[in-house]
Protein backbone atom coordinates (compact mmCIF):
# COMPACT_ATOMS: atom_id res chain seq x y z
CA UNK A 1 0.00 0.00 0.00
CA UNK A 2 1.47 3.37 -0.97
CA UNK A 3 2.26 5.89 1.75
CA UNK A 4 -0.49 8.33 0.81
CA UNK A 5 0.44 11.01 3.28
CA UNK A 6 3.98 11.02 1.96
CA UNK A 7 2.74 11.34 -1.60
CA UNK A 8 0.46 14.26 -0.72
CA UNK A 9 3.18 15.95 1.33
CA UNK A 10 5.65 15.72 -1.57
CA UNK A 11 3.18 16.86 -4.21
CA UNK A 12 1.77 19.70 -2.15
CA UNK A 13 5.12 21.04 -0.99
CA UNK A 14 5.17 23.65 1.71
CA UNK A 15 1.74 24.71 2.90
CA UNK A 16 2.18 27.56 5.35
CA UNK A 17 -0.74 26.72 7.64
CA UNK A 18 -0.43 26.04 11.33
CA UNK A 19 1.18 22.66 11.85
CA UNK A 20 -1.99 20.97 13.07
CA UNK A 21 -4.16 22.29 10.26
CA UNK A 22 -1.56 21.40 7.63
CA UNK A 23 -1.42 17.80 8.84
CA UNK A 24 -5.22 17.63 8.82
CA UNK A 25 -5.36 18.80 5.20
CA UNK A 26 -2.66 16.33 4.19
CA UNK A 27 -4.44 13.49 5.95
CA UNK A 28 -7.78 14.35 4.38
CA UNK A 29 -6.36 14.54 0.88
CA UNK A 30 -4.50 11.29 1.50
CA UNK A 31 -7.84 9.73 2.48
CA UNK A 32 -9.28 10.88 -0.82
CA UNK A 33 -6.42 9.27 -2.75
CA UNK A 34 -6.61 6.07 -0.78
CA UNK A 35 -10.38 5.75 -1.24
CA UNK A 36 -10.06 6.27 -4.99
CA UNK A 37 -7.22 3.74 -5.12
CA UNK A 38 -9.21 1.12 -3.26
CA UNK A 39 -12.21 1.67 -5.48
CA UNK A 40 -10.08 1.21 -8.58
CA UNK A 41 -8.61 -2.02 -7.20
CA UNK A 42 -12.12 -3.26 -6.42
CA UNK A 43 -13.01 -2.69 -10.07
CA UNK A 44 -10.20 -5.06 -11.04
CA UNK A 45 -7.66 -2.45 -12.12
CA UNK A 46 -4.03 -3.31 -11.42
CA UNK A 47 -2.14 -1.53 -8.65
CA UNK A 48 0.04 0.62 -10.90
CA UNK A 49 -2.86 1.99 -12.92
CA UNK A 50 -4.97 2.41 -9.79
CA UNK A 51 -2.18 4.47 -8.27
CA UNK A 52 -1.93 6.65 -11.38
CA UNK A 53 -5.71 7.14 -11.53
CA UNK A 54 -5.84 8.09 -7.90
CA UNK A 55 -3.08 10.69 -8.13
CA UNK A 56 -4.49 12.05 -11.40
CA UNK A 57 -7.53 13.31 -9.49
CA UNK A 58 -5.44 16.33 -8.58
CA UNK A 59 -4.00 17.50 -11.88
CA UNK A 60 -2.56 20.76 -10.69
CA UNK A 61 -1.08 20.46 -7.22
CA UNK A 62 0.18 24.03 -7.17
CA UNK A 63 -3.29 25.32 -7.88
CA UNK A 64 -4.69 23.01 -5.20
CA UNK A 65 -2.08 24.30 -2.76
CA UNK A 66 -3.04 27.90 -3.52
CA UNK A 67 -6.76 27.26 -3.26
CA UNK A 68 -6.50 25.24 -0.08
CA UNK A 69 -4.50 27.99 1.58
CA UNK A 70 -6.89 30.67 0.35
CA UNK A 71 -9.92 28.70 1.53
CA UNK A 72 -8.51 27.99 4.96
CA UNK A 73 -6.93 31.38 5.64
CA UNK A 74 -9.19 33.58 3.55
CA UNK A 75 -6.24 35.29 1.91
CA UNK A 76 -3.72 34.70 -0.90
CA UNK A 77 -0.83 32.32 -0.43
CA UNK A 78 2.18 34.40 0.71
CA UNK A 79 4.08 35.54 -2.35
CA UNK A 80 7.31 33.97 -1.09
CA UNK A 81 5.53 30.62 -0.69
CA UNK A 82 4.11 30.59 -4.21
CA UNK A 83 5.58 28.21 -6.75
CA UNK A 84 4.10 29.68 -9.93
CA UNK A 85 6.32 30.22 -12.96
CA UNK A 86 6.88 33.87 -12.06
CA UNK A 87 6.83 33.59 -8.30
CA UNK A 88 9.76 35.35 -6.60
CA UNK A 89 11.20 32.09 -5.28
CA UNK A 90 11.59 30.81 -8.84
CA UNK A 91 14.28 31.98 -11.25
CA UNK A 92 12.25 33.00 -14.40
CA UNK A 93 10.96 36.24 -12.92
CA UNK A 94 14.45 37.32 -11.80
CA UNK A 95 15.93 36.35 -15.15
CA UNK A 96 13.25 38.46 -16.87
CA UNK A 97 13.97 41.39 -14.56
CA UNK A 98 17.73 41.06 -15.09
CA UNK A 99 17.30 40.93 -18.86
CA UNK A 100 15.00 43.96 -18.81
CA UNK A 101 17.55 45.90 -16.76
CA UNK A 102 20.46 44.63 -18.85
CA UNK A 103 18.87 46.31 -21.86
CA UNK A 104 19.89 49.55 -20.19
CA UNK A 105 23.47 48.58 -20.89
CA UNK A 106 22.75 48.71 -24.61
CA UNK A 107 23.43 52.26 -25.87
CA UNK A 108 20.68 52.04 -28.48
CA UNK A 109 18.09 51.20 -25.83
CA UNK A 110 19.22 54.07 -23.63
CA UNK A 111 19.02 56.32 -26.66
CA UNK A 112 15.48 55.10 -27.36
CA UNK A 113 14.49 56.02 -23.80
CA UNK A 114 16.32 59.34 -23.89
CA UNK A 115 14.68 60.34 -27.15
CA UNK A 116 11.36 60.36 -25.35
CA UNK A 117 12.64 62.67 -22.65
CA UNK A 118 14.73 65.04 -24.69
CA UNK A 119 13.75 68.68 -24.25
CA UNK A 120 12.24 70.52 -27.16
CA UNK A 121 9.24 68.37 -27.86
CA UNK A 122 7.72 71.37 -29.50
CA UNK A 123 9.33 71.15 -32.91
CA UNK A 124 8.82 74.80 -33.55
CA UNK A 125 10.34 75.49 -30.15
CA UNK A 126 9.94 79.16 -30.78
CA UNK A 127 8.76 80.04 -27.36
CA UNK A 128 9.42 77.06 -25.18
CA UNK A 129 11.44 77.49 -22.04
CA UNK A 130 13.45 74.34 -22.36
CA UNK A 131 16.80 75.36 -20.99
CA UNK A 132 17.29 77.12 -17.67
CA UNK A 133 18.53 80.68 -17.73
CA UNK A 134 21.89 79.85 -16.17
CA UNK A 135 22.53 77.10 -18.73
CA UNK A 136 21.87 79.46 -21.61
CA UNK A 137 24.06 82.11 -20.02
CA UNK A 138 26.88 79.63 -19.62
CA UNK A 139 26.56 78.45 -23.22
CA UNK A 140 26.54 82.05 -24.44
CA UNK A 141 29.60 82.95 -22.38
CA UNK A 142 31.39 79.90 -23.70
CA UNK A 143 30.41 80.81 -27.27
CA UNK A 144 31.61 84.38 -26.79
CA UNK A 145 34.86 83.27 -25.31
CA UNK A 146 35.67 80.67 -27.93
CA UNK A 147 34.06 82.57 -30.80
CA UNK A 148 31.95 79.50 -31.40
CA UNK A 149 29.04 80.50 -33.63
CA UNK A 150 27.00 77.33 -33.08
CA UNK A 151 26.87 77.77 -29.33
CA UNK A 152 25.54 81.29 -29.84
CA UNK A 153 23.04 80.01 -32.39
CA UNK A 154 21.90 77.47 -29.84
CA UNK A 155 21.24 80.28 -27.36
CA UNK A 156 19.36 82.25 -30.00
CA UNK A 157 17.17 79.27 -30.78
CA UNK A 158 16.44 78.27 -27.21
CA UNK A 159 15.96 81.55 -25.40
CA UNK A 160 12.45 81.91 -24.06
CA UNK A 161 10.27 84.50 -25.69
CA UNK A 162 10.34 86.63 -22.55
CA UNK A 163 14.02 87.06 -23.24
CA UNK A 164 13.92 87.69 -26.96
CA UNK A 165 16.50 90.43 -26.64
CA UNK A 166 19.07 87.84 -25.62
CA UNK A 167 18.00 85.66 -28.56
CA UNK A 168 18.45 88.51 -31.03
CA UNK A 169 21.73 89.53 -29.54
CA UNK A 170 23.06 85.97 -29.68
CA UNK A 171 21.78 85.58 -33.23
CA UNK A 172 23.59 88.73 -34.32
CA UNK A 173 26.84 87.42 -32.91
CA UNK A 174 26.37 83.91 -34.34
CA UNK A 175 25.63 85.15 -37.84
CA UNK A 176 28.52 87.57 -37.68
CA UNK A 177 30.83 84.67 -36.88
CA UNK A 178 29.30 82.28 -39.39
CA UNK A 179 27.02 83.62 -42.14
CA UNK A 180 25.89 80.05 -42.87
CA UNK A 181 23.80 80.38 -39.75
CA UNK A 182 21.72 83.20 -41.19
CA UNK A 183 18.74 80.82 -41.30
CA UNK A 184 18.27 81.42 -37.56
CA UNK A 185 16.98 84.87 -38.54
CA UNK A 186 13.74 83.13 -39.41
CA UNK A 187 13.35 81.92 -35.90
CA UNK A 188 14.46 85.13 -34.28
CA UNK A 189 12.05 87.17 -36.38
CA UNK A 190 9.06 84.94 -35.78
CA UNK A 191 8.18 85.55 -32.12
CA UNK A 192 8.67 89.25 -32.52
CA UNK A 193 5.27 89.41 -34.21
CA UNK A 194 3.87 89.41 -30.76
CA UNK A 195 5.77 92.53 -29.71
CA UNK A 196 4.42 95.77 -31.15
CA UNK A 197 7.64 97.66 -30.49
CA UNK A 198 9.79 95.25 -32.36
CA UNK A 199 10.25 95.24 -36.13
CA UNK A 200 11.04 91.81 -37.61
CA UNK A 201 11.62 93.17 -41.11
CA UNK A 202 15.40 93.65 -40.81
CA UNK A 203 15.74 89.94 -39.97
CA UNK A 204 13.50 88.96 -42.83
CA UNK A 205 15.40 91.18 -45.25
CA UNK A 206 18.66 89.61 -44.10
CA UNK A 207 17.18 86.17 -44.72
CA UNK A 208 15.92 87.13 -48.17
CA UNK A 209 19.36 88.35 -49.10
CA UNK A 210 21.03 85.18 -47.82
CA UNK A 211 18.58 82.70 -49.35
CA UNK A 212 16.95 84.47 -52.32
CA UNK A 213 15.59 81.29 -53.95
CA UNK A 214 13.56 80.35 -50.90
CA UNK A 215 9.89 81.30 -50.53
CA UNK A 216 9.88 81.03 -46.75
CA UNK A 217 11.24 84.55 -46.02
CA UNK A 218 8.36 86.01 -48.06
CA UNK A 219 5.93 83.96 -46.04
CA UNK A 220 7.42 85.45 -42.90
CA UNK A 221 7.12 88.87 -44.46
CA UNK A 222 3.43 88.38 -45.25
CA UNK A 223 2.77 87.34 -41.68
CA UNK A 224 4.82 90.22 -40.34
CA UNK A 225 2.91 92.71 -42.51
CA UNK A 226 -0.57 91.52 -41.70
CA UNK A 227 -1.38 89.95 -38.37
CA UNK A 228 -4.49 88.17 -39.56
CA UNK A 229 -4.96 86.55 -36.14
CA UNK A 230 -5.57 89.97 -34.61
CA UNK A 231 -8.35 92.55 -35.01
CA UNK A 232 -9.67 93.72 -37.38
CA UNK A 233 -8.95 90.50 -39.28
CA UNK A 234 -10.46 88.29 -36.62
CA UNK A 235 -13.89 89.35 -37.76
CA UNK A 236 -13.32 87.16 -40.82
CA UNK A 237 -12.14 84.20 -38.78
CA UNK A 238 -15.49 82.40 -38.98
CA UNK A 239 -14.98 81.70 -42.68
CA UNK A 240 -11.62 80.74 -44.14
CA UNK A 241 -12.78 81.65 -47.63
CA UNK A 242 -13.80 85.18 -46.61
CA UNK A 243 -10.55 85.62 -44.70
CA UNK A 244 -8.55 84.55 -47.77
CA UNK A 245 -10.48 86.96 -49.98
CA UNK A 246 -9.95 89.79 -47.54
CA UNK A 247 -6.25 89.04 -47.22
CA UNK A 248 -5.88 88.83 -50.98
CA UNK A 249 -7.30 92.33 -51.21
CA UNK A 250 -4.62 93.55 -48.82
CA UNK A 251 -1.60 94.53 -50.86
CA UNK A 252 0.92 94.19 -48.01
CA UNK A 253 -0.08 90.55 -47.67
CA UNK A 254 -0.75 89.65 -51.29
CA UNK A 255 2.57 90.78 -52.80
CA UNK A 256 4.86 88.74 -50.53
CA UNK A 257 2.52 85.77 -50.86
CA UNK A 258 2.77 85.96 -54.63
CA UNK A 259 6.53 85.79 -54.21
CA UNK A 260 6.12 82.76 -51.97
CA UNK A 261 4.39 80.88 -54.74
CA UNK A 262 6.79 82.15 -57.37
CA UNK A 263 9.88 81.08 -55.42
CA UNK A 264 11.86 78.14 -56.88
CA UNK A 265 11.82 76.28 -53.57
CA UNK A 266 10.39 76.34 -50.09
CA UNK A 267 12.62 75.52 -47.15
CA UNK A 268 11.33 76.07 -43.64
CA UNK A 269 14.78 75.23 -42.22
CA UNK A 270 13.11 72.38 -40.43
CA UNK A 271 16.18 70.19 -40.57
CA UNK A 272 18.41 72.95 -39.31
CA UNK A 273 16.05 73.50 -36.43
CA UNK A 274 15.75 69.80 -35.67
CA UNK A 275 19.49 69.51 -35.50
CA UNK A 276 19.47 72.15 -32.82
CA UNK A 277 16.28 71.35 -30.98
CA UNK A 278 16.56 67.58 -30.82
CA UNK A 279 19.76 66.03 -32.10
CA UNK A 280 22.35 68.03 -30.29
CA UNK A 281 20.65 68.18 -26.90
CA UNK A 282 20.10 64.46 -27.20
CA UNK A 283 23.74 63.82 -27.85
CA UNK A 284 24.85 66.13 -25.10
CA UNK A 285 22.48 64.59 -22.61
CA UNK A 286 24.05 61.28 -23.45
CA UNK A 287 27.50 62.77 -22.79
CA UNK A 288 28.36 62.15 -26.41
CA UNK A 289 30.23 65.37 -26.90
CA UNK A 290 32.45 63.96 -29.63
CA UNK A 291 29.49 62.82 -31.66
CA UNK A 292 27.76 66.14 -31.12
CA UNK A 293 30.82 67.93 -32.44
CA UNK A 294 30.95 65.52 -35.37
CA UNK A 295 27.31 66.20 -36.21
CA UNK A 296 27.85 69.92 -36.00
CA UNK A 297 30.82 69.83 -38.29
CA UNK A 298 29.02 67.46 -40.68
CA UNK A 299 26.03 69.77 -40.79
CA UNK A 300 28.28 72.70 -41.46
CA UNK A 301 29.81 71.21 -44.59
CA UNK A 302 26.81 69.37 -45.97
CA UNK A 303 25.03 70.83 -48.95
CA UNK A 304 21.64 72.34 -48.34
CA UNK A 305 18.86 69.81 -48.56
CA UNK A 306 17.21 69.61 -51.93
CA UNK A 307 13.55 68.72 -51.65
CA UNK A 308 13.34 67.92 -55.35
CA UNK A 309 15.19 64.61 -54.90
CA UNK A 310 12.36 63.12 -52.87
CA UNK A 311 10.45 60.28 -54.50
CA UNK A 312 8.37 57.20 -53.70
CA UNK A 313 11.35 55.35 -52.19
CA UNK A 314 12.11 58.22 -49.88
CA UNK A 315 8.46 58.61 -49.02
CA UNK A 316 8.25 54.98 -47.98
CA UNK A 317 11.36 55.43 -45.84
CA UNK A 318 9.75 58.40 -44.14
CA UNK A 319 6.54 56.46 -43.62
CA UNK A 320 8.48 53.57 -42.08
CA UNK A 321 10.32 55.95 -39.79
CA UNK A 322 7.06 57.53 -38.69
CA UNK A 323 5.51 54.15 -38.00
CA UNK A 324 8.57 53.23 -35.96
CA UNK A 325 8.08 56.39 -33.95
CA UNK A 326 4.54 55.37 -33.19
CA UNK A 327 5.65 51.90 -32.15
CA UNK A 328 8.33 53.48 -29.98
CA UNK A 329 5.84 55.70 -28.26
CA UNK A 330 3.27 52.97 -27.67
CA UNK A 331 6.01 50.72 -26.33
CA UNK A 332 7.34 53.54 -24.20
CA UNK A 333 3.94 54.03 -22.57
CA UNK A 334 3.89 50.34 -21.68
CA UNK A 335 7.53 50.47 -20.55
CA UNK A 336 6.64 53.34 -18.23
CA UNK A 337 3.55 51.64 -16.82
CA UNK A 338 5.16 48.21 -16.47
CA UNK A 339 8.35 49.77 -15.12
CA UNK A 340 6.32 51.34 -12.33
CA UNK A 341 4.46 48.10 -11.69
CA UNK A 342 7.74 46.19 -11.63
CA UNK A 343 9.21 48.66 -9.16
CA UNK A 344 6.08 48.30 -7.02
CA UNK A 345 6.32 44.48 -7.23
CA UNK A 346 9.98 44.64 -6.24
CA UNK A 347 9.27 46.82 -3.22
CA UNK A 348 6.39 44.60 -2.17
CA UNK A 349 8.32 41.33 -2.43
CA UNK A 350 11.25 42.85 -0.51
CA UNK A 351 8.93 44.11 2.22
CA UNK A 352 7.12 40.78 2.35
CA UNK A 353 10.43 38.94 2.51
CA UNK A 354 11.31 40.63 5.77
CA UNK A 355 7.84 41.19 7.15
CA UNK A 356 6.19 37.82 7.31
CA UNK A 357 3.86 38.34 10.23
CA UNK A 358 0.33 37.72 9.05
CA UNK A 359 -1.34 40.99 9.85
CA UNK A 360 -3.84 42.82 7.71
CA UNK A 361 -1.15 45.03 6.17
CA UNK A 362 0.93 42.11 4.98
CA UNK A 363 -2.24 40.46 3.65
CA UNK A 364 -2.94 43.60 1.66
CA UNK A 365 0.64 43.82 0.36
CA UNK A 366 0.56 40.15 -0.52
CA UNK A 367 -2.71 40.59 -2.35
CA UNK A 368 -1.09 43.35 -4.42
CA UNK A 369 2.15 41.49 -5.05
CA UNK A 370 0.58 38.24 -6.23
CA UNK A 371 -0.88 39.46 -9.53
CA UNK A 372 2.07 41.81 -10.11
CA UNK A 373 4.44 38.87 -10.65
CA UNK A 374 3.71 39.22 -14.37
CA UNK A 375 5.09 42.77 -14.46
CA UNK A 376 8.84 41.90 -14.81
CA UNK A 377 8.40 39.48 -17.74
CA UNK A 378 5.93 41.86 -19.36
CA UNK A 379 8.43 44.71 -18.87
CA UNK A 380 11.05 42.65 -20.66
CA UNK A 381 8.73 42.10 -23.60
CA UNK A 382 7.77 45.73 -24.05
CA UNK A 383 11.39 46.81 -23.58
CA UNK A 384 12.36 44.51 -26.40
CA UNK A 385 9.50 45.95 -28.47
CA UNK A 386 10.79 49.47 -27.78
CA UNK A 387 14.33 48.46 -28.63
CA UNK A 388 13.29 46.80 -31.90
CA UNK A 389 11.18 49.79 -32.86
CA UNK A 390 14.10 52.15 -32.43
CA UNK A 391 16.94 49.88 -33.55
CA UNK A 392 16.87 50.81 -37.27
CA UNK A 393 17.62 54.41 -36.27
CA UNK A 394 20.05 53.61 -33.50
CA UNK A 395 23.32 53.89 -35.35
CA UNK A 396 25.73 56.55 -34.29
CA UNK A 397 24.36 59.93 -35.25
CA UNK A 398 27.84 60.94 -36.28
CA UNK A 399 27.45 58.48 -39.15
CA UNK A 400 24.67 60.53 -40.71
CA UNK A 401 26.27 61.82 -43.85
CA UNK A 402 23.69 64.04 -45.42
CA UNK A 403 20.63 66.09 -44.82
CA UNK A 404 18.73 63.53 -46.87
CA UNK A 405 19.63 60.83 -44.41
CA UNK A 406 18.41 63.00 -41.60
CA UNK A 407 15.27 63.87 -43.47
CA UNK A 408 14.33 60.30 -44.36
CA UNK A 409 15.42 58.53 -41.22
CA UNK A 410 16.03 60.12 -37.92
CA UNK A 411 13.97 63.26 -38.23
CA UNK A 412 10.73 61.46 -39.22
CA UNK A 413 11.16 59.32 -36.13
CA UNK A 414 11.34 62.45 -34.04
CA UNK A 415 8.48 64.06 -35.89
CA UNK A 416 6.40 60.91 -35.49
CA UNK A 417 6.84 61.22 -31.76
CA UNK A 418 5.62 64.78 -31.91
CA UNK A 419 2.62 63.72 -33.95
CA UNK A 420 1.59 61.33 -31.25
CA UNK A 421 2.06 63.72 -28.40
CA UNK A 422 -0.01 66.41 -30.03
CA UNK A 423 -3.75 66.20 -29.76
CA UNK A 424 -5.34 65.77 -33.13
CA UNK A 425 -8.74 64.39 -34.03
CA UNK A 426 -8.92 60.62 -33.84
CA UNK A 427 -10.25 60.24 -37.35
CA UNK A 428 -7.31 62.17 -38.78
CA UNK A 429 -4.77 60.38 -36.78
CA UNK A 430 -5.42 57.02 -35.20
CA UNK A 431 -7.14 55.48 -38.15
CA UNK A 432 -4.61 56.81 -40.63
CA UNK A 433 -1.41 56.39 -38.63
CA UNK A 434 -1.95 54.01 -35.78
CA UNK A 435 -3.55 50.98 -37.41
CA UNK A 436 -0.40 49.10 -38.41
CA UNK A 437 1.68 50.10 -35.39
CA UNK A 438 -1.15 49.03 -33.12
CA UNK A 439 -1.43 45.75 -35.01
CA UNK A 440 2.32 45.23 -34.67
CA UNK A 441 2.20 45.94 -30.95
CA UNK A 442 -0.76 43.58 -30.60
CA UNK A 443 1.24 40.89 -32.42
CA UNK A 444 4.19 41.42 -30.07
CA UNK A 445 1.82 41.28 -27.09
CA UNK A 446 0.25 38.07 -28.43
CA UNK A 447 3.65 36.47 -29.00
CA UNK A 448 4.66 37.56 -25.50
CA UNK A 449 1.50 36.14 -23.97
CA UNK A 450 2.11 32.81 -25.75
CA UNK A 451 5.68 32.82 -24.45
CA UNK A 452 4.53 33.50 -20.90
CA UNK A 453 1.94 30.76 -21.17
CA UNK A 454 4.55 28.34 -22.49
CA UNK A 455 7.01 29.15 -19.71
CA UNK A 456 4.26 28.81 -17.13
CA UNK A 457 3.25 25.45 -18.55
CA UNK A 458 6.84 24.29 -18.86
CA UNK A 459 7.53 24.94 -15.22
CA UNK A 460 4.65 22.81 -13.96
CA UNK A 461 6.24 19.35 -13.83
CA UNK A 462 3.35 18.08 -11.73
CA UNK A 463 1.02 18.46 -14.67
CA UNK A 464 0.75 15.19 -16.56
CA UNK A 465 0.33 17.04 -19.85
CA UNK A 466 3.17 19.52 -19.26
CA UNK A 467 6.13 19.50 -21.55
CA UNK B 1 -22.37 12.36 -19.69
CA UNK B 2 -21.74 15.63 -17.87
CA UNK B 3 -23.79 18.28 -19.52
CA UNK B 4 -23.05 21.08 -17.09
CA UNK B 5 -19.46 22.27 -17.26
CA UNK B 6 -17.57 22.01 -14.03
CA UNK B 7 -16.72 25.71 -13.99
CA UNK B 8 -20.35 26.76 -14.19
CA UNK B 9 -21.23 24.25 -11.53
CA UNK B 10 -18.60 25.58 -9.22
CA UNK B 11 -19.57 29.17 -9.77
CA UNK B 12 -23.28 28.69 -9.43
CA UNK B 13 -24.51 25.92 -7.27
CA UNK B 14 -21.62 24.03 -5.72
CA UNK B 15 -22.25 25.45 -2.27
CA UNK B 16 -25.94 24.60 -2.45
CA UNK B 17 -25.21 21.02 -3.51
CA UNK B 18 -22.80 20.41 -0.65
CA UNK B 19 -25.00 22.03 1.97
CA UNK B 20 -27.98 20.01 0.75
CA UNK B 21 -26.06 16.75 0.98
CA UNK B 22 -24.95 17.55 4.52
CA UNK B 23 -28.50 18.34 5.59
CA UNK B 24 -29.37 14.66 5.86
CA UNK B 25 -26.30 13.46 7.75
CA UNK B 26 -22.62 14.04 8.29
CA UNK B 27 -20.44 13.03 5.32
CA UNK B 28 -16.76 12.95 4.38
CA UNK B 29 -15.30 14.54 1.24
CA UNK B 30 -14.97 11.38 -0.82
CA UNK B 31 -18.59 10.49 -0.11
CA UNK B 32 -19.80 13.96 -1.09
CA UNK B 33 -18.04 13.77 -4.48
CA UNK B 34 -19.46 10.31 -5.16
CA UNK B 35 -22.97 11.27 -4.07
CA UNK B 36 -23.12 14.27 -6.37
CA UNK B 37 -22.24 12.08 -9.35
CA UNK B 38 -24.54 9.26 -8.28
CA UNK B 39 -27.63 11.30 -7.42
CA UNK B 40 -27.37 13.35 -10.55
CA UNK B 41 -26.92 10.09 -12.51
CA UNK B 42 -23.60 11.32 -13.83
CA UNK B 43 -24.92 14.64 -15.09
CA UNK B 44 -23.05 16.59 -12.44
CA UNK B 45 -19.45 15.85 -11.61
CA UNK B 46 -17.28 17.51 -9.10
CA UNK B 47 -13.52 17.75 -9.43
CA UNK B 48 -12.08 16.74 -6.11
CA UNK B 49 -9.44 19.45 -6.56
CA UNK B 50 -12.28 21.97 -6.23
CA UNK B 51 -14.24 20.06 -3.63
CA UNK B 52 -11.79 20.26 -0.76
CA UNK B 53 -10.99 23.99 -1.07
CA UNK B 54 -14.75 24.57 -1.16
CA UNK B 55 -15.29 22.50 1.97
CA UNK B 56 -12.55 24.45 3.74
CA UNK B 57 -14.12 27.70 2.63
CA UNK B 58 -17.52 26.67 3.96
CA UNK B 59 -15.86 25.65 7.20
CA UNK B 60 -14.07 28.97 7.51
CA UNK B 61 -17.37 30.78 7.01
CA UNK B 62 -18.90 28.67 9.78
CA UNK B 63 -21.48 27.01 7.54
CA UNK B 64 -20.11 23.49 8.10
CA UNK B 65 -17.93 21.91 10.77
CA UNK B 66 -15.44 19.13 10.13
CA UNK B 67 -14.57 16.54 12.77
CA UNK B 68 -12.43 13.44 12.67
CA UNK B 69 -14.28 10.21 13.34
CA UNK B 70 -13.24 6.58 13.14
CA UNK B 71 -14.50 4.74 10.06
CA UNK B 72 -13.58 1.22 8.96
CA UNK B 73 -10.34 0.95 10.87
CA UNK B 74 -9.11 4.43 10.00
CA UNK B 75 -10.29 7.93 10.66
CA UNK B 76 -12.07 10.29 8.28
CA UNK B 77 -13.04 13.90 8.47
CA UNK B 78 -16.81 14.20 8.53
CA UNK B 79 -18.61 17.44 7.84
CA UNK B 80 -21.89 18.51 9.38
CA UNK B 81 -24.08 21.54 8.91
CA UNK B 82 -23.93 24.26 11.54
CA UNK B 83 -27.02 26.33 12.45
CA UNK B 84 -25.70 29.10 10.22
CA UNK B 85 -25.26 26.57 7.42
CA UNK B 86 -28.86 25.46 7.79
CA UNK B 87 -30.07 29.02 7.51
CA UNK B 88 -27.91 29.62 4.42
CA UNK B 89 -29.14 26.37 2.89
CA UNK B 90 -32.74 27.44 3.39
CA UNK B 91 -32.08 30.76 1.72
CA UNK B 92 -30.17 29.26 -1.20
CA UNK B 93 -32.74 26.54 -1.68
CA UNK B 94 -35.53 29.10 -1.73
CA UNK B 95 -33.70 31.13 -4.36
CA UNK B 96 -33.00 28.03 -6.41
CA UNK B 97 -36.66 26.97 -6.36
CA UNK B 98 -37.77 30.40 -7.45
CA UNK B 99 -35.18 30.48 -10.22
CA UNK B 100 -35.71 26.93 -11.50
CA UNK B 101 -39.49 27.31 -11.29
CA UNK B 102 -39.32 30.46 -13.37
CA UNK B 103 -37.08 28.81 -15.95
CA UNK B 104 -39.33 25.76 -16.09
CA UNK B 105 -42.42 27.85 -16.62
CA UNK B 106 -40.77 29.31 -19.70
CA UNK B 107 -38.96 26.28 -21.05
CA UNK B 108 -41.71 23.73 -20.47
CA UNK B 109 -44.58 25.79 -21.88
CA UNK B 110 -46.34 24.30 -24.96
CA UNK B 111 -47.79 26.60 -27.53
CA UNK B 112 -51.13 25.59 -28.92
Amino acid sequence: MPDWKKIVREKLGTLPLTHGRREEVIEELAEQLESAYEEALAQGINEQEALQRSIAQFKDWEKLRREVFQSVEGTHLPVWEQNGAFAPRRWPVWIALALALSLLLVPAFRQALAILLVPGNDTTAWCSRIFPEKVLRRIEQSGDKEKYARALAFVALHSPKEDDERAMHAAEKAIALDPNLTWISAKVSHPTYLYPDYDPHPWIERLKAWDPQNGFPYLLEADANVHYWEPPWTKYAASAAILRQSLAAERRWRIPMEKVFAAPRMDFYQLHRDAYTRLLPLLRRGARADEAAAVESALAVLPRFDYSVGGPAHSSLKAAAKRSAQVILISAVFVAVLGLLTALWLVLVIVLRWKRNANSLSHLLNRLASPLCFAPPALLLVSVALFLGYYPYARSIAQINSYQELEYGYVPVLMGLDDLTSFVPLTDFWVAHMFWPSLWCAAVALAGACLLWWVRRLTRPDRPDAA
Amino acid sequence: MAIMPDRELKKGNAELLILALLEEKTRHGYEIGKLIAARSEGVLRFHVASLYPLLYRLERRGWVKGEWEPAGGRRRRYYRLTPTGRRILAEQRSRWRAFSGAVNRIVEVRHA
